[in-house]
């Protein structure tokens, strides 16, 4: 990062503000010891899984971030890049002569490239447009591979897939990778280095343009860039780094299969980055960490966590088009003005109310599933701790009484919290 | 697609290869079309919604599928017949509930937004029909009444309801044709599609309008629902797998061109069902031009290559296409350059 | 002085309606030059053909010598010509520094480069500083461009388009829609912000143009039918016939 034009120090006049040059080192730290101490925390196998997961799919979003967020190019078919880095990991896992010389933390740098080749070739002609026609370009490009993996069986494995064993790497200090939390250490290290250099990137000239051409080809053109160049360029970098969260998953899982390609991969990297929310750095990387936590977690209680997802998704892109990040960021004015804190108890009442609401409604949800489709005769069902019978009239009653209590405690306060949300972004004294 | 070649095991059975034959070619020309036209029913409303609002509606395959669920439950009750003329309805309804209540809302932030939406709308379509319908196929199957064999052609047997659905199709465009170049409101939508501010200017309510061709197009999708589900398969997958083949084809067509868009399905559809029909090799296609085989096969790194068959490649072909199609003519075969 | 920029029989049709039908004009370096000419007359398509932005049917259009033929917009930017937009075209995401800083990146040698951060280049900031101050949006520095007022949003226009340094500067209407005080703002911000340039404009308030322009040229149905200094314009009385008496007299 050296610089190559100074200014005279002579005039200090002509020296910046300090403002814009400092990149926030405080965030950094606070996250890099956070990835140390979490396994202190959360000591379990299970744990450790889910929170290798996470990293992965930070490393991924991120990636796919820089296309959608930063670029605006809206890709179907990313995990393509993803996959095919991973699956090069796993052949060069198989190749014993050679992997014997490299250290397993290398590994993923081979992925990178790998998934960087494939975006150079891809990208050459699908980044000639943005907007709808890179879309589907990604689609079709994504589909095309997906469907090669059980044509090129030497290199996709067929149907089960391939898999390797990481252990046989050139041990590194000695570690060798045989513990999953030797493995965490290598996944959180990797998630550090690439969000920084991810980060880095969007502060260059060149992701700097990538912005502008989002917002507005034409106007880069007439600014002396071409505007497809600069898509191309981002698009082989998110390549690059959804190679290395594709190496990632070949060294922590050991197997890749066709669903690491294929499009229902791709849509759920597109669900994770738009929840955490595209207009920020870090949303990406909250939208990861909630989609893991939903995916795991929210999988094992219901059935239904799918059509839970698309409810929460669809209600995202129409009322909060800022996702998570976005509705978090929405609340600096009122931190700055020092109010904040007026909006706790407001929150309190028609948020909570919302989820108590929320419940409700998921369990009539729930209900009405498991009279639809359990097998015959069988009338017993469990639902947040409590076994009833979902054939008989009082479970009903409770949950439709929850439900409408719920909402309507939030219909009648939304005012409220709208009338706090107006003050904590007021000035005091400006008048309203 | 494999449903629609519904007596393709028979051909295979009485051992007809390579040689040409022109009986086979008429089979395959009928099945191509009923394939080629049940995707430009999909692709023709999924053009004109492009282009008149330029959005490309993700989830439009989806409402193919609500159609056919929803005719299956109706049929239940009162038969086949009603299902294909309530059940497009229905879905055209909902479409235009979609546009107005739900599209236009996000329109606002811009089209990636609008795109993103569509997806997740697709995403919750699949996930609704699971939740009533369960993940089983359905067994919804064509009217008794047209369960013969409309005639045979050197042995193969094209079966009544094939013919019924070019029928259909072809109805239903002359339709709309009709409708879009002979009415008054064909004119005003003609003319929307080009000069949209120019048309309300002139008193045209174009939100109407919109909604009205985002709905017709989604009923568009239901009719080829309710007569392609009881061939294709009535199942919670059946919009994910048609429906990145549609967008292929109006990619490949050129997107917002009603005549790519019938030529790339016309094409689709006789490249998937020939290549599927006759057993191309790539190993008889390697040596002819000239390669020798390696030995052993199962050793080389080529083997996938050389074991290569048509049918196998069929479902991708499109695919394939569509990538050449992007690299020699970016803007698709119709499509225009600034679109 | 040498000609800045050259049209040498430059024609354009759309589909069977030529727009441009012939147009040969040369531009000296350092001029500052006025094309005017009724609604429909094709100043902005003859914008449009200079800057890359339509192909031409017919003709030549020479950058200092060199020929445009077939170059995309940003291989003109980059020999040199920098344009401004009738309709307000910025980064309105971005913040006002940011817009500005954009277009110093390519001719400050940065091109395509993603290994030096753009906040360290105490050069990119001063130079970026220094434009904001001329064209006086300092104090707006780091709002999103979007939320400025018409006014300011057209003063940063002429920002990003002079800020790349290139020396023949062209701008489609620069004042339109502007009230009087804003418009005389205007005019003293281009005069100052293009001294040693060539400037092209499209215009149509004629105080602007003969305040601003030693050349101008009148463009009438895709035609050149004059050109020369204010006065000689003035006094010719095919412009006066095809134009300038009508708008001289509602001025």
């Amino acid at each position: 990062m050296t610089d190559q034009f100074t200014s005279d120090p002579s005039k200090p006049a002509q020296r910046m503000r300090a403002g814009s040059m400092v990149i926030p080192l405080v965030p950094w730290g606070i996250a890099a010891v956070l990835l140390m101490v979490l396994p202190f925390i959360f000591t379990a196998n299970s744990a450790i899984t889910i929170m290798n997961q996470m990293a992965i799919t930070i490393i991924f979003a991120l990636a796919y971030n820089m296309l959608l967020g930063q670029g605006g190019m809206l890709s179907f078919g990313h995990a393509v890049y993803a996959g095919v880095g991973g699956f090069a990991c796993v052949h060069i896992m198989n190749m014993d002569d050679f992997f014997a010389g490299i250290p397993l933390p290398l590994l993923p740098i081979f992925g990178g490239l790998m998934g960087m080749g494939l975006a150079t070739i891809v990208g050459s002609f699908s980044t000639r447009k943005a907007g709808t026609v890179f879309a589907m370009i990604s689609l079709g490009v994504g589909e095309l591979i997906a469907a090669c993996s059980v044509i090129i069986v030497a290199f996709f494995g067929g149907e089960e897939g391939i898999s390797g064993d990481r252990t046989y790497g050139m041990p590194f200090f000695g570690v060798e990778f045989l513990q999953q939390i030797e493995v965490y250490y290598l996944i959180a290290a990797w998630l550090l280095i690439s969000a920084a250099l991810m980060y880095l990137y969007s502060r260059t000239p060149l992701g700097r343009m990538a912005n502008a051409v989002r917002d507005n080809p034409e106007r880069a053109e007439f600014l002396g860039y071409s505007a497809r160049w600069v898509r191309f360029f981002s698009f082989v970098a998110s390549g690059f780094f959804a190679g290395v969260a594709g190496a990632l998953f070949a060294v922590n899982y050991e197997i890749l299969t066709e669903e690491n390609l294929n499009t229902t991969q791709s849509g759920l990297i597109l669900l994770a980055t738009f929840l955490g929310g595209v207009g920020f750095f870090f949303g990406p990387i909250l939208g990861a960490i909630v989609f893991t936590l939903v995916q795991t977690v929210l999988s094992l209680q219901t059935e239904l966590w799918g059509f839970y997802l698309g409810i929460v998704f669809v209600v995202t892109v129409m009322f909060f088009p800022g996702g998570l990040a976005g509705l978090i960021m929405m609340h600096v004015p009122a931190m700055r003005l020092g109010k904040l804190g007026r909006l706790g108890i407001p929150y309190l009442k028609t948020l909570g109310a919302g989820a108590v609401g929320c419940l409700g409604a998921a369990a009539l949800i729930e209900m009405t599933f498991h009279l639809r489709h359990a097998s015959a005769g069988d009338h017993s069902m469990t639902l947040y701790w409590i076994t009833f019978d979902s054939h008989t009239m009082l479970p009903w009653i409770v949950a439709i009484a929850v439900t409408l209590i719920g909402f309507g405690i939030v219909r009648a306060t939304a005012p409220a919290l709208a009338e706090a949300w107006n003050d904590a972004n007021t000035p005091d004294g400006a008048p309203r | 697609m494999e449903p629609l070649i519904l007596k393709q095991k028979s051909r295979r059975a009485s051992g007809i290869g390579i040689t040409p034959d022109m009986d086979l070619i008429l089979v395959n020309l009928i099945d191509g079309l009923v394939t080629g036209l049940l995707l430009f029913m999909l692709s023709a409303g999924l053009t004109l919604i492009f282009s008149m609002m330029g959005v490309l509606n993700f989830a439009h395959a989806s409402f193919y599928m609500l159609g056919a669920y929803f005719a299956f439950q109706i049929s239940l009750y009162i038969g086949f017949w009603m299902g294909l003329l309530i059940a497009p309805l229905v879905v055209g309804v909902l479409g235009a509930g979609v546009e107005r209540y739900g599209l236009r809302r996000v329109h606002q932030y811009g089209h990636v937004p609008e795109l993103i939406f569509t997806f997740g709308l697709a995403l919750l379509i699949e996930e609704v029909v699971q939740f009533i319908w369960g993940k089983n196929q359905m067994p919804y199957a064509t009217p008794e009444i047209l369960q013969f064999t409309a005639f045979s052609i050197a042995g193969n047997s094209i079966p009544a309801y094939k013919i019924f659905m070019i029928f259909i199709s072809i109805a239903i465009f002359i339709g709309l044709l009709y409708v879009l170049t002979r009415t008054r409101v064909g004119m005003i939508i003609q003319a929307a599609l080009t000069y949209p501010k120019t048309v309300e200017a002139l008193g045209h309510n174009v939100p109407l309008i919109f909604m009205g061709v985002f709905g017709v197009g989604t009923a568009l999708a239901g009719v080829a629902g309710v007569i392609a589900g009881p061939v294709l398969g009535t199942f919670p997958g059946m919009a994910f797998v048609l429906g990145s083949i549609v967008f292929v084809t109006i990619v490949i067509g050129g997107l917002g061109s009603l005549w790519g868009a019938l030529v790339a399905s016309l094409l689709i559809g006789w490249i998937t069902t020939f290549s599927k029909a006759y057993n191309l090799r790539m190993e008889d296609l390697l040596t002819w031009a000239g390669f020798t085989k390696p030995e052993p096969i199962w050793d080389s790194a080529w083997r996938d290559l050389w074991s290569i068959t048509s049918p196998q490649i069929a479902d991708i072909l499109p695919y394939i296409l569509m990538v050449l199609i992007l690299i020699f003519r970016p803007y698709g075969l119709f499509g225009k350059r600034d679109a | 002085m040498s000609a800045a920029l050259e049209l040498d029989g430059l024609k354009k049709s759309f589909g069977q309606t030529e727009i441009i039908r012939g147009v040969d004009l040369s531009i000296g370096k350092g001029e500052r030059h006025a094309i005017i000419g009724p609604n429909g007359a094709g100043k902005s398509t003859l914008f449009n053909l200079i800057t890359g932005r339509f192909p031409q049917t017919e003709g030549a259009i020479r950058l200092h010598g060199q020929d445009l033929a077939g170059k995309a917009p940003f291989e003109i930017n980059r020999m040199g010509l920098s344009r401004s937009f009738q309709i307000t075209n910025i980064f309105p995401k971005m913040t006002v520094f940011e817009n500005v800083r954009c277009s110093l990146l390519w001719s400050m040698g940065y091109r395509y480069n993603f290994w030096s951060m753009v906040g360290r280049s105490r050069a990119l900031t001063k130079g970026t500083d220094e434009i904001l101050d001329q064209i006086n949006l300092t104090a707006r520095r780091d709002l999103p461009a979007g939320v400025l007022s018409y006014a300011e949003q057209r003063a940063l226009e002429i920002g990003i388009t002079i800020a790349g340094g290139a020396d023949v500067i062209m701008l489609d209407e620069p004042t339109a829609g502007m009230s009087h005080s804003e418009t005389d703002y205007i005019v003293d911000l281009i005069r100052t912000v293009t001294t040693g340039k060539t400037l092209i404009m499209v215009e149509h308030d004629m105080g602007v143009v003969f305040g601003l322009a030693d050349q101008i040229s009148v463009l009438v149905y895709g035609e050149i039918i004059a050109t020369g200094t204010p006065e000689a314009v003035r006094a010719n009385p095919k412009v006066q016939e095809a134009y300038l008496g009508e708008a001289l007299e509602t001025h």
